[in-house]
């Protein structure tokens, strides 16, 4: 019975003109799109380097280390994150930044502090610049503080290029432009919601002549569901791998190395949009086009949130509203990938795949609820 | 084989189906005969655990019918009302899927699958998608869905609507082959002429209630009238009416648009009477027919109502 489902599902969802088109075309469209518009933006020079003045009083002259790191990231080449503004004192730095040639600039007094008039995405990126400096700096000091003898690998710990190298939105293109895509394929995964519904239609009594007939044959009900689930998991997760090629291979965007965990994530994401999906279509009786704009809907609020249309934006709501950040499927699905990429250490990594599949669970539980009701009021 | 002891069923404040009885023989083809909204596709989908009902009990083979029973449901076949068939499988692949929901064996499967293709005669259309197929081959590829794995018990509900006579004369024909080969078949239909050709025996319905149960002949015997008089007649006057309709034994005599009828009761002469009344008061006439009661007539009398739509 296994086989006789599943492979039928297959042959289902691969025929299904909408599912390909919205799953898997789309998807694919969307990314060549991108990898124009992007050609264009860094070709018209649009993301400069970021004009950041520095008041350059005492309290900065003393803090040889904040100066060290600032300068490893700063210079006149394009690649440079900053470009420093050495400023006499507070009105000269005013001015400039009211005439906008300086995004911002940095006051120290105990501490770094930012001063901006406008917000932005440049604004952003210099705040989590600063922010990421004094909770290195932080923790550094408790560590010394703990283990005295840490102080021996001091240099090493503070050495400018543990900020730059790994931790750093840094203006070059490629960091740049991979999170749009990573955002893009948390998109394509979350459309694996139309397999879940589709699925999910056929199975159910009350939604389908389909369902009805499969309803009263002697098959189990909670196997059959499963099955054709993970039919529908199957082609969606082979979509998603082709993607996945495309925008590597052919477009270029790198995923890091490590190619078993970007299938990995690749899988849970997928097994999130099926769920998804599975739960909108088995929760209500709506007609099936109204499930699928839902479907449509929140998925793309969410991968809007998690920087499909505006980079960065996943970074302002995870400061703004970090619940929201952090339960959103989109934001954590492209953050997995955008781990793999930046991080050497595996916990956040780990963190957004146990969300993303708790996530997963939670849906099929619900959808397992309502999908085991053979029995109905009225069809 | 199916027995329902007063089922009632509401949908909100609608009455459905109100004290509904019913006793089917293993063998039987039994027919569900009602106008639209009679209740037909409700009994059915209660019988098969797809509807919750109020009240009332369903035995099927004995054993009382519940929606998880699913060594009953394996020997139950079913053809729904609306085409149930996935549009992106081809006519195989979807007997293949359905027929798979029973069966697990693949070599049975396979032989299975093959021969109902022949039994629906889609041999010529195996690779085809539903949508290429016209009404009569979906409703026969709708079939084959429901009955491949060859049930002991077979649902059809309005398997014909929508169909043109070829198909629907291959269907019939093959509902016959079913139940000669031992299957026990319960039929729905609104069409009259049709159950009257296959079932073996019948319920007609009306408004969720059983109406009347039978055999053809024991439901025509049920009502009074035995023979129906129709005659083309030209300028006929109230007196000669009233003549014909003081016949003994003749009842409901009307004048309409050219047409004399009357419905007389069985036996007697009564056409050879009426026939005397016209001539001899020189009424001339033409297309004299005389014709025994169809279930029509039966519902007609019985409700007060035409049965066709
Ligand atoms: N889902 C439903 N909700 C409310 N009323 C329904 C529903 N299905 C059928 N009915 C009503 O129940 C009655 C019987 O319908 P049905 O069993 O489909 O009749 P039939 O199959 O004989 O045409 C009709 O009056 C119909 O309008
Ligand atoms: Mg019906």
């Amino acid at each position: 019975m296994f086989w006789n489902i599943y492979k039928k599902r297959i042959l289902i969802s691969l025929r299904d003109k909408d599912i390909l088109i919205w799953a898997w075309l789309f998807p694919l469209m969307l990314a060549t799109l991108f990898h124009f518009a992007f050609a264009n933006l860094d070709a018209s020079g649009t993301l400069k380097t970021i004009q950041l003045g520095v008041i350059d009083n005492a309290a900065y002259q003393q803090d040889l280390n904040f100066q060290n790191v600032l300068e490893s990231v700063s210079g006149e080449s394009e690649d440079s994150l900053f470009k420093l503004w050495s400023l006499k004192n507070q009105e000269e730095a005013d001015d400039l930044l009211e005439n906008g040639e300086i995004d911002g600039y940095v006051i120290y007094e105990d501490m770094p502090l930012l001063m901006i008039s406008t917000n932005g995405l440049r604004q952003t990126i210099i705040k989590g610049f600063l922010d990421r400096y004094l909770q290195t700096k932080d923790s550094v000091l408790r560590l010394i503080e703990e283990n005295p003898e840490a102080y021996l690998i001091l240099p090493e710990l503070l050495t400018p290029l543990n900020y730059t190298e790994r931790i750093l939105l840094s203006n070059s293109t490629q960091t740049k432009t991979v999170g749009y895509f990573y955002a893009l394929l948390a998109m394509a995964c979350l459309y694996g919601g139309f397999q879940g519904l589709t699925v999910i239609s056929q199975m159910q009594a009350n939604l389908s002549a389909v369902g009805a007939r499969v309803t009263v044959s002697s098959a189990g009900r909670f196997r059959l569901v499963a099955y054709d689930l993970l039919g529908g998991l199957t082609t969606h997760f082979l979509q998603i791998l082709t993607l996945v090629a495309y925008i590597n291979f052919a477009l270029g965007i790198s995923f890091g190395s490590q190619l078993w965990f970007v299938l990995f994530t690749c899988l849970i994401s997928s097994l999130l949009g099926i769920s998804f999906g599975a739960m909108i279509s088995a929760t209500s009786k709506l007609k099936e086009q109204v499930k699928i704009a839902i479907l449509i809907v929140i998925s793309n609020i969410c991968c809007f949130l998690a920087g499909l249309m505006i980079g960065d934006i996943n970074y302002v709501v995870m400061q703004k509203a970090p619940v929201v950040a952090w339960l959103n499927p989109a934001a954590r699905i492209s953050d997995a990938f955008y781990c793999l990429y930046y991080y050497d250490n595996y916990e956040r990594f780990f963190l957004n795949i146990g969300i993303i599949f708790s996530m997963a669970i939670a849906m099929l539980v619900i959808t397992a609820f309502f999908v085991r009701r053979q029995e109905y009021e009225s069809l | 084989m199916i027995k329902v002891d007063s089922l009632v069923k509401r949908y909100g404040d609608l009455l459905a189906l109100d004290h509904f009885n019913l006793e089917i023989h293993k063998g039987e083809i039994f027919g569900l005969l009602g106008p639209n909204g009679s209740g037909k596709t409700t009994a059915i989908n209660c019988m098969l655990s797809l509807l919750k009902y109020s009240k009332g009990e369903i035995h099927l083979f004995g054993e009382p019918m519940r929606c998880d029973n699913y060594s009953l449901k394996k020997r139950i076949g079913v053809v729904t009302q609306n085409v149930a068939v996935f549009n992106e499988l081809t006519v195989v692949e979807n007997i293949e899927y359905f027929c798979g929901l029973y069966v697990f064996n693949r070599a049975r499967l396979k032989t299975l699958v093959d021969d109902a293709i022949a039994f629906s005669g889609l041999e010529d259309y195996r690779k085809f998608l539903p949508k290429k197929l016209s009404g009569g081959l979906l409703r026969r590829l709708n079939i084959a869905c429901g009955i491949a794995h060859q049930p002991e018990l077979i649902f059809l509900d309005e398997p014909t609507v929508a169909v043109d006579p070829q198909s629907r004369n291959h269907i019939l024909e093959g509902i016959r082959k079913l139940n000669a080969n031992g299957a026990t078949v319960v039929y729905t239909s609104h069409y009259m002429e049709e159950v009257e050709q296959l079932c073996t025996r019948i319920m007609i319905m009306d408004k969720g209630k059983a109406v009347a149960t039978g055999t053809k002949e024991e439901l025509k015997a049920m009502i009074r009238t035995g023979e129906k008089l129709t005659a083309e007649v030209y300028s006929l006057s109230e007196p000669i009416l009233n003549e014909i309709r003081n016949l003994n034994g003749l009842f409901h005599a009307v004048y309409e648009n050219d047409l004399l009828t009357a419905r007389h009761a069985a036996g007697g002469n009564h056409l050879a009477l009426v026939l005397d009344i016209l001539q001899r008061n020189n009424v001339a006439f033409r297309r004299v027919t005389s014709e025994p009661p169809t279930l029509n007539d039966v519902f007609l009398e019985i409700t007060g109502k035409e049965l066709k739509d």
